[in-house]
């Protein structure tokens, strides 16, 4: 099912956290949903699902949400690890959740089971570790199996197994046709995981494009080279009018270059360089040069 | 339209809560009504059947009600939930149907299980306690009720505490504020007028639940007091249903 996300606005009362915004979810692709913190991430979730006032619509399939039936089979959420009642069980908070969509009893205890739940199902949620909390709100997304899953961060509080499980999951979930929109503020994240990335900063999109596009404007942003003789190296490039810094005993970092222009350069210089590579930039790293420079960034990308 | 009201029905029932309110009130309906048979009080008369059926008319009795009726909002704003459930049913209407149904349901539920207690606590009272004939006595003041207007008044009661919850997002308001307007505030209202020589006689006219009173006694001056009462109802529920869709989930 392919989401369109058509001049998304909202206004808190100091903040505005959504700014027209518009971006499209392919079907049987992951889409990475990135944005440092507060950036607009979950108010953006909440718009798309009509549960926040504000101005723009969400298309499913081009009809809205409401005009769906079973709307649960359609759009499966999960927007907090902490929505449950603490002292309504997993099974019961589950069969609830069920109700829309006719979930039999054994479907629950089949997702209950996929979740790694199945040992807690009969027990009160409210000592749950954050971990189980997302494993329950994971579950209580994919109960009917949805054509969408809208995940906000769900990978808060999972140790690495489980995030593996979940990045395996989602994959898969996508592969057979249906569309994953998943948020995070870690690029590092979703590296592995999504197809497209839709990137916000301050409620603004950044961009919208495949991960492996985006990927290669996030990196070779800086080149770091090992030598022994990296002092002169540091010397060669000064002359030409490239500046870089050191980094520890002969270790260079070069902002702004390619491994293939740093590599030449040693090559004709006889220099023997120990490592080349190019420094994969932080999420963080790159929002701040983004929202400084936010314009030209934007220009250059094929924002859909 | 079934489905929301089956998600509201396992909603209800799958917390320990529900329970625990209800068998409270049936527990306060029996001591409230068995009370009087037991202690002889006869200064209103010897009490009768009507009169013992209507003592779950009580605010004392409904307030365990609208502990319930309270979290029918009260859980879903306080642990998110609303948002699940909002994501499940974006059509907010479908969602306040449902919730007003099971709460009718819920209160005629509770009111019929209140008859059947007070029938055995009726039973089981001392012989001579209970009349078939006469007045008897009714425990919020004035005549006995009618049972239809036992249910009614409660559902009003539960359904006041509901929209309070709505408008505050605060499940405690929706118990507290009915039950204090209707044991604290007015009765310091009432003290007041009869202080000012009568000068805030219509405010005191205008109360919910001096109307309400009145008209479960059956008071004979006051005929608007059944329509003064649903007036107030009516209004919170309006407010508390526009709150509930104009606002951020
Ligand atoms: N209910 C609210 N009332 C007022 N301001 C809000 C509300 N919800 C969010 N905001 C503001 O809107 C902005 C976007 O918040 P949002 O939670 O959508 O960001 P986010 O990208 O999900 O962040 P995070 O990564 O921390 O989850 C923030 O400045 C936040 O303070
Ligand atoms: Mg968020």
């Amino acid at each position: 099912m392919r989401i369109e996300v058509l001049g998304l606005d909202k206004h808190f009362k100091n903040v505005h956290a959504v700014q027209d915004l518009s971006f499209t979810v392919e079907p049987g692709r992951v889409t990475g949903f990135l944005g440092p913190n507060g950036s607009g991430k979950s108010t953006t979730m909440r718009l798309m699902l009509g549960l926040d006032n504000g101005s723009g619509q969400t298309l499913f399939d081009g009809k809205k949400l409401t005009a769906h039936s079973p709307v649960t089979r359609t759009v499966g959420a999960h927007l907090d690890a902490k929505f449950f009642h603490p002292k309504r069980t997993a099974y019961s908070h589950l069969r609830m959740l069920g109700a829309e969509a006719g979930i039999s009893k054994a479907r629950v205890n089949e997702v209950l089971q996929l979740v790694g739940l199945e040992s807690v199902a009969k027990k009160r949620p409210g000592g749950f570790s954050l971990g189980m909390g997302q494993r329950l709100g994971l579950a209580g997304a994919i109960l009917a199996e949805p054509q969408v899953l809208m995940l906000d961060e769900p990978a808060n509080g999972l140790d690495p197994q489980s995030i593996q499980w979940l990045r395996d999951f989602l994959k898969f979930y996508a592969s057979t046709g249906k569309s994953v929109l998943v948020s995070s503020h870690l690029l590092s994240e979703m590296q592995l995981l999504a197809d497209d990335v839709v990137v916000i900063a301050r409620g603004k999109l950044i961009a919208a494009e495949s991960m492996s596009k985006f990927l290669a404007r996030a990196s070779g942003s800086a080149v770091v080279v090992r030598a022994a003789e990296a002092t002169r190296l540091g010397e060669l490039l000064h002359n030409m009018g490239i500046e870089s810094s050191a980094n520890g005993l002969n270790t260079l970092t070069i902002p702004n270059q390619t491994t293939d222009r740093i590599g030449e350069v040693a090559y004709a210089n006889g220099i023997k360089l120990s490592e080349l590579s190019s420094q994969t930039a932080s999420l963080e790293t790159v929002f701040l040069e983004l929202t400084d420079s936010g314009q030209e960034y934007r220009l250059g990308g094929e924002a859909k | 339209m079934m489905t929301a009201v089956v998600y509201e029905w396992r909603r209800l029932w799958s917390v320990r809560a529900t329970w625990v309110m209800s068998v409270v009130y049936l527990g306060v309906t029996a001591l409230l009504g068995g009370g009087p048979l037991y202690l002889g009080d006869t200064r209103m008369g010897v009490q009768t059947w009507k009169g013992l059926y209507s003592t779950n008319g009580n605010v004392l009795c409904l307030v365990m009600l609208s502990v319930v009726a309270s979290q029918f909002f009260g859980h879903e704003y306080r642990y998110g939930l609303i948002r699940l459930t909002l994501s499940e049913f974006p059509a907010r209407e479908r969602v306040l149907v449902a919730k007003t149904s099971v709460l009718a349901a819920y209160v005629a539920l509770m009111t019929f299980v209140g008859w059947s207690v007070l029938g055995m606590v009726g039973a089981l009272a001392p012989k001579g306690s209970i009349s078939t004939s006469g007045v008897g006595l009714n425990i919020s003041g004035g005549q006995p009720s009618d049972m239809w207007q036992v249910l009614v008044f409660g559902f009003a009661y539960c359904v006041l505490a509901m929209s309070i919850t709505m408008i505050t997002r605060n499940l405690a308001m929706g118990v507290v504020l009915p039950l204090l307007t209707a044991t604290l505030i007015e009765g310091l209202i009432q003290g007041f007028s009869s202080l000012s020589n009568g000068k805030l006689d219509w405010l005191v006219n205008a109360l919910p639940f001096v109307n309400g009173n009145a008209w479960l006694g059956k008071a004979p001056d006051s005929p608007n007091a059944g329509l003064i009462f649903a007036a107030w109802i009516v209004g919170a529920y309006l407010i508390a249903t526009l709150s509930f869709f104009k606002r951020d989930a």
